[in-house]
């Protein structure tokens, strides 16, 4: 009996051993070994041997590695920080940002999280609720200086369950951008006002090229559907974010659906809107697509790729909600693995100074500092003012440590109307349904 | 009665000893990490108290429709790319077991996208299934050879994603399938292959009666190799689709890896991981049972 059980038993470990030898590095298989008790024990030794020398902090980021942004920071910001603090050391780490997420709840889970973070502000309330983000109001004695300082809308962005659990680092929003020589040879003399204004628009476009398009977006995620949800005075939940059921699929956000199919199904959206086809800005620069909603990152990544392609912007087209776009931006926050918090906020002090906000904002990064906006360098900034403006309007994601899984049914309602397997208003309410599941939890 | 680890075995033992230690440190020991893992409502906070569930989230995947479309396109993704791969890859070694000039070229040819890396072929093959023209297929198919009339949005449809991430899987594939029938091919005794075409057998049936049987055995442990190999594919599909659209392509791994690594539910995903083990065991299995011959020679 025992030698039959062998035999049964035998072959599946060896199986199961050939499956994990043959699987890719990250396999959850393999991929949560690290008993982070080991970790901690070899971090307690470290404290001893930091007087002697500078103490080295973490600082990781999604500035693309090769752009103006993280140039300016490793050139430029960092050795003027050090220079200051003689005593630290900032190391820099750009991860992309699709990654970004994924690595930092890795890194957390082994016990190897970085001092500081630039997390995008709609995942902070997340890292707060799994407890991996100190909280600043409490750790930093001077917190309501630099609280007073800055922009209470991205300042909001920090704040989970009674506390503020970082400080806002950059904001931003999303302007209408348009392709001038396509406006010019379909005879458009000005962006679009109002939602009925693309409408001719399109036509317009059509005319002289039936394969362009008049709008193009890089999926059904809320970053792309918001501004459209909004303008149309529809939203995503109440405002205490209790239920999605009479916001999510309430007439005004059907509304905004509605007009959507009705554009792709004209041809005046791309494809590419359900994911694979000429991405956006590659399409605007090729005179593919006439419009685009996007950041002021833009202007230095045209600047770079595509010289001769001048970018135009206006306010996002206004519905009857009026002209709302989505409010992005980062924040700073300290994890609670940092066995340098000192050092570290000294570092957030820095990020938040007029002199690195100036500095960023010279490559295309909008200050939080409530007395930047009101500079001479701000005023005549090419581009600053426009996002500012749309600022006034723009409206923040809804915070809520179950953002990511929000995320991905309102993206699968989207695919689902545009597909057509499902009216708007069918999909809408199933979806709508799935997110009070998700805020009931 | 004595001990039978003699001096010799004991060196034995003692070379083992370091290999076995890798295996136990990176393998053994995650496996069964991964099992308490999958019995919990694992928290990925060092220190904070994950609850135990027992078997909760193996019941959870039996119920999960996603699990089971996962499953459905794997079983399909080694049904397509494992035949594929067979019968392409014995075609191209009977043919180069057939020809004596070029035979080395032509090896190292079918061989390369074996080594080359899964991420790069796979963001290639994204790009030849562009739904733009900018796509070389869209362009082969309807701007050159006017199959079609219009540009296809390959990966905006499971039905035609499929197309492109089995055709991944296949041309992958081939060259390994060929180098083991080649070499199998070529520890067939000549003699065989003489004395039947003495006897007067067309080379048809030379292949047919003689080659064929003969690699029988080979064909078995390719299949299961090939099955083990199907069942792991992730690459292709994370990078060709991530899953989409709506989780259509999703496929067993990047199911499991999107419940760890993005929902951050690495209990069940552990559990998934286990189910996967199970399933290939049965599968790896049940081919040996119906597929056990004796070799012939």
């Amino acid at each position: 009996m025992r030698k039959k059980i062998l035999a049964i038993i035998a072959p599946l470990i060896l199986m199961a051993l050939l499956l994990t030898a043959c699987a890719p590095g990250a396999t959850p298989t393999v991929g949560p070994s690290p008993t982070p008790v080991v970790v901690k024990e070899t971090v307690v030794v470290e404290p001893t041997l930091a007087p002697a020398g500078p103490v080295t902090i973490t600082f990781w980021h999604t500035y693309n590695e090769v752009s103006p942004e993280n140039e300016m920071l490793v050139e430029t910001l960092i050795p003027m920080f050090e220079e200051q603090h003689p005593n630290i050391k900032v190391e820099s780490l750009p991860v992309p940002w699709e990654d970004f997420r994924r690595k930092l709840l890795t890194s957390i889970s082994g016990g190897v999280a970085p001092d500081l973070a630039r997390l995008d502000i709609i995942w902070v309330p997340e890292f707060a609720d799994v407890g991996a983000l100190t909280a600043l109001d409490e750790a930093m004695s001077d917190f309501d200086q630099y609280k007073d300082a800055v922009f209470p809308g991205p300042l909001s962005s920090n704040y989970w369950a009674g506390h503020y659990y970082g400080l806002p680092l950059d904001t931003n929003t999303k302007v209408w951008l348009h392709n001038q020589e396509m406006y010019d040879a379909a005879g458009i003399t000005e962006p679009p006002q109002t939602m009925d204004d693309l409408v001719g628009q399109c036509e317009a476009i059509k005319k002289v090229n039936p394969d362009a398009y008049l709008f193009a977006a890089d999926g059904t995620w809320a970053w792309v559907t918001l501004p459209w949800i909004w303008s149309f005075g529809g939203d995503i939940t109440d405002l205490d974010v209790t239920k999605a059921s009479g916001y999510l699929n309430g007439p005004k956000t059907v509304a905004a659906y509605e007009f959507w199919l009705e554009m792709y199904n004209k041809g005046c959206f791309a494809p590419v809107i359900l994911g694979s086809g000429i991405d956006p800005w590659s399409g605007f620069a090729q005179d593919l697509y006439a419009s685009i909603d996007n950041g002021p990152w833009m202007y230095p990544i045209f600047e770079a790729q595509f010289p001769d392609k001048e970018l135009h912007a206006s306010l996002f087209p206004a519905g009857d909600g009026g002209s709302i776009n989505v409010v992005g931006g980062e924040d700073i926050v300290l994890f609670k693995q940092s066995e340098h918090p000192e050092e570290a906020m000294e570092f957030i002090r820095f990020v938040l100074s007029p002199q690195y906000q100036l500095k960023m904002a010279e490559v295309g990064q909008l200050p939080v500092r409530l007395d930047l906006i009101e500079s001479d360098y701000i005023k005549n900034h090419p581009y600053c003012g426009i996002f500012l403006e749309q600022l006034r309007t723009s409206k923040s994601r809804t915070a809520h440590p179950a953002w990511q899984k929000m995320d991905e049914i309102i993206t699968n309602a989207g695919q689902l109307i545009l597909r057509g397997e499902k009216m708007a208003q069918e999909a809408l309410d199933d979806a709508a349904a799935q997110i009070d599941a998700l805020l009931e939890q | 009665m004595r001990s039978k680890i003699t001096g010799d075995s004991l060196t034995a033992y003692a070379f083992l000893l370091p290999g076995f230690l890798f295996l136990a440190v990176w393998i053994i020991y995650p496996m069964l990490k991964a099992l308490q893992i999958s019995a919990y409502d694992w928290s990925i906070m060092p220190g904070q108290v994950s609850e135990f569930v027992g078997l909760d989230n193996y019941v959870r995947a039996l119920h999960d429709g996603l699990f089971w479309l996962s499953f459905k396109n794997t079983l399909l993704y080694a049904g397509v790319t494992v035949s594929g791969q067979l019968v392409l890859g014995l075609v191209v070694a009977l043919m180069l077991d057939q020809i004596t000039k070029g035979r080395v070229a032509f090896r190292a040819v079918y061989y390369l996208p074996v080594v080359t890396s899964w991420v790069v072929v796979s963001l290639l093959f994204k790009y030849l299934f562009n739904a733009s023209p900018a796509g070389l297929i869209n362009y082969l198919l309807v701007d050159i050879l006017h199959v079609l009339s219009a540009h296809i949005p390959w990966l905006n449809e499971p039905e035609t994603a499929f197309v492109a991430i089995y055709s991944l899987g296949i041309w992958k594939g081939v060259g390994w399938t060929m180098v083991i029938f080649l070499a199998a091919l070529q520890s067939i005794p000549a003699e065989y292959h003489e004395a039947a075409s003495i006897d007067g057998a067309s080379s048809w049936q030379i292949i047919r009666l003689i080659t064929l049987p003969l690699l029988i055995p080979t064909m078995i442990l390719v299949m299961i190799m090939l099955t083990i190999g199907a069942f792991q594919a992730y690459i292709q599909v994370a990078l060709i689709t991530g899953g989409g659209p709506l989780h259509r392509t999703e496929v067993l791994l990047s199911y499991m890896y999107d419940r760890a690594f993005t929902d951050l539910d690495f209990g069940y995903a552990a559990a998934l991981s286990y189910v996967l083990i199970f399933v290939v065991f049965v599968i790896s299995q049940l081919q040996l049972r119906f597929l056990r011959s004796e070799p012939m020679y």
